[in-house]
C-alpha cells in the first residue's frame, strides 16, 4: 500500500505546529530537574518562569516563541515504502498549509538573504534533508524550526589531525561566543569528521537527539560529559542572566575523516523545538514526540 | 516583585538592581526591525520628532504580531523578545536621543549602550525568550501603530500593557551589566583546562 501525499502534507503541517506550541517532555524534565539545584536566585526563578511559559503555551495552544524560525525537516525513508506521488512537494505544501491556517497566525520569518525581504515562503523552503533506512517499512519525519537566536552562533572549523582537546576547545569557544544570547540553557550538537557539510549534518542530528539516548561511542560519551560539565561552569545561566544551568545536554557524533577534520557546532535554545512522527507503510501516523 | 509604571523618572530607574525581577505597566513602544532602528536614528539625528514621544518611556525589542481589523483599528495578538545585540550600533543614539528610561529584549546590549544608559538614566530588561504566551497575557490594547510600510514586527508599535514580565534587570543605570560581568567571568573560567579522564 502506497503512502498518500496528503498524509505527508498534513503531517508536515502538524509537526510544525506541534513544534511551535510544545516543549519536548525530556526538555521540560531537564528544566524541572535543574531548578531546585540552581544556586543563582535569578537563574532559579528564570527556570521556573520557563516551565510556566511552556505550560501556558501547551495548555492554551499558544506559541512558545514568536520567532517561528525557518522550516527544516529531516526525512528518513524506509526502502520498502511506496508513495502515491511527489514527496518533497508534499512537505512544501504542508508548511504552506500551516503558514496559511496557523492559529494564532505566524510572523514572516523566511528571509531572502540577498534582499532581506521577508515572507512565509522562499527559495528552497522548507529545508528538507532525505536519508534512506534500508529494509524499513516506514517514513520518519522530524521537524525542527530554526531561528536566529541560536542559528546566529553556530560555527564550523576545519582542523588537521586535531586532538580531542582542540575539538573541545572549539566547542567551548563557540558556546562562549553565544554566551547570554542563545536563550540558555542550550542543547549543543557536535559533529566531527567527514566533510564540512557532513559534519554540520552530524551536529544538527546531535541537537535533535533525545536526552535519554546514550552515546554508543565511549570516547564521545566521555567528551559529552566533559563539555557539559565545563559549559555549566561558565556561569551564563538561564536566559544568560547568571547561573549554573547554561546547557542541558551535549550530543556529539563522528564520521571517518581524512587528515583534515571538519568540526561543526549546532545549538538549540531552551525550548528545544523538535517533533517527530512515523508514517507506517499502511498510512498510519504515529506521533513519537 | 516591583511593578514599574511608565513614565519613569531617573530616580525610579536608579533604584533598579542587577538581577532584580520586575514587571512593567503602562505604554511601551517596540520594534524588531533594523530598518526601523535606522529610520529612528535618522530622525533623531535630523532633530525631527519621532511619531511617538519616547521621553521617560520604554522601547523594547519585542516582536509583536499586530494587524488591522475590518474597522481600521489594530489588534496585537502576541509578543516575545528578540536578541537586542544586533541593534548595538543604533541603541546609544536612541537611548540618549529619545530620553529612554527602559530598554529591553533579550541577550543584552554592548558597552557603548551601557554607557549611554548610565548617562541617560536607563535600565535594560531581559524578557524571557520563549515567553510568548506568558508575556502576551499583559497586552491590554494597541495605542498606536506607525510605519505600516513595514511587516508587522518591524512597525513602530505602542501597546498598553499591565504587568508585562517578569523581566530581569540585566543592565542598570549605573553602568553595571550582567552580560559584561558574566562574559568576562566565563572567559576566565575557561582558562582552566578541560580535564581528560
Amino acid at each position: 500500500m502506497a503512502i498518500a501525499g496528503e498524509t505527508i502534507t498534513q503531517l508536515a503541517a502538524d509537526l510544525y505546529e506541534w513544534s511551535l506550541k510544545k516543549v519536548p517532555d525530556d526538555t521540560k524534565a531537564a528544566l524541572a530537574a535543574a531548578a531546585p539545584v540552581e544556586r543563582n536566585t535569578t537563574g532559579r526563578e528564570t527556570l521556573v518562569i520557563m516551565l510556566r511559559s511552556a505550560d501556558a503555551a501547551e495548555r492554551t495552544g499558544g506559541l512558545v516563541c514568536s520567532d517561528v524560525g525557518i522550516p527544516t525537516y529531516s526525512v528518513k525513508i524506509g526502502t520498502r515504502v511506496q508513495f502515491d506521488g511527489p514527496v518533497r512537494q508534499a512537505i512544501v505544501d504542508g508548511f504552506a498549509r500551516m503558514a496559511a491556517r496557523s492559529d494564532p497566525p505566524i510572523l514572516k520569518m523566511v528571509t531572502n538573504p540577498l534582499t532581506h525581504e521577508r515572507s512565509h515562503a522562499g527559495k528552497d523552503m522548507p529545508i528538507v534533508t532525505f536519508d534512506v533506512v534500508d529494509g524499513a517499512d516506514y517514513v520518519d519525519i522530524t521537524c525542527a524550526p530554526k531561528a536566529m537566536g541560536t542559528g546566529r552562533w553556530e560555527a564550523a572549523k576545519t582542523f588537521v589531525y586535531p586532538s580531542l582537546e582542540q575539538i573541545e576547545a572549539f566547542v567551548l569557544e563557540t558556546v562562549l561566543e553565544s554566551g547570554s544570547q542563545a536563550c540558555p540553557p542550550i542543547v549543543v550538537g557536535v559533529g566531527i569528521g567527514g566533510t564540512l557539510d557532513h559534519a554540520a549534518r552530524l551536529a544538527k542530528e546531535g541537537v535533535l537527539r533525545p536526552f535519554d539516548q546514550e552515546n554508543a561511542e565511549p570516547m564521545l560519551a566521555a567528551m559529552e560529559q566533559r563539555l557539559l560539565r565545563k559549559i555549566n561552569t561558565m556561569g551564563f545561566g538561564p536566559m544568560g542572566t547568571g547561573g549554573d544551568t547554561t546547557a542541558m545536554a551535549v550530543h556529539a557524533d563522528y564520521s571517518a575523516s581524512h587528515g583534515f577534520v571538519p568540526v561543526a557546532v549546532s545549538l538549540n535554545c531552551w525550548i528545544n523545538r523538535r517533533t517527530r512522527a512515523r508514517i507506517h507503510h499502511d498510512g498510519r501516523v504515529e506521533r513519537i514526540e | 516583585m516591583k511593578n514599574l509604571t511608565l513614565p519613569l523618572s531617573r530616580a525610579d530607574v536608579d533604584d533598579l538592581r542587577l538581577g532584580e525581577l520586575v514587571t512593567v505597566s503602562g505604554q511601551v513602544t517596540m520594534s524588531i526591525g533594523l530598518p526601523t532602528h535606522r529610520r529612528m536614528v535618522d530622525l533623531v539625528e535630523a532633530g525631527t520628532p519621532l511619531p511617538v514621544d519616547l521621553r521617560d518611556g520604554a522601547f523594547f525589542h519585542l516582536s509583536c504580531y499586530n494587524r488591522e481589523r475590518a474597522d481600521g483599528s489594530h489588534e496585537a495578538l502576541y509578543l516575545n523578545p528578540t536578541t537586542s545585540t544586533r541593534y548595538d550600533a543604533y541603541m546609544p543614539r536612541l537611548i540618549e536621543g529619545c530620553g529612554l528610561r527602559l530598554v529591553g529584549g533579550k541577550g543584552g546590549l554592548d558597552a557603548a549602550s551601557a554607557l549611554a544608559m548610565q548617562r541617560q538614566g536607563c535600565a535594560y530588561l531581559s524578557f524571557l525568550g520563549g515567553g510568548c504566551t506568558l508575556l502576551s497575557q499583559a497586552i491590554r490594547r494597541v495605542v498606536s501603530v506607525h510605519w505600516t510600510d513595514y511587516i508587522a514586527q518591524f512597525r513602530l508599535l505602542t501597546l498598553e500593557v499591565s504587568g508585562l514580565g517578569p523581566a530581569t534587570v540585566a543592565i542598570d543605570a549605573h553602568g553595571g551589566s550582567l552580560y559584561a560581568q558574566l562574559r568576562e567571568e566565563a572567559a576566565r573560567r575557561l582558562q582552566a583546562p578541560v580535564h581528560h579522564a
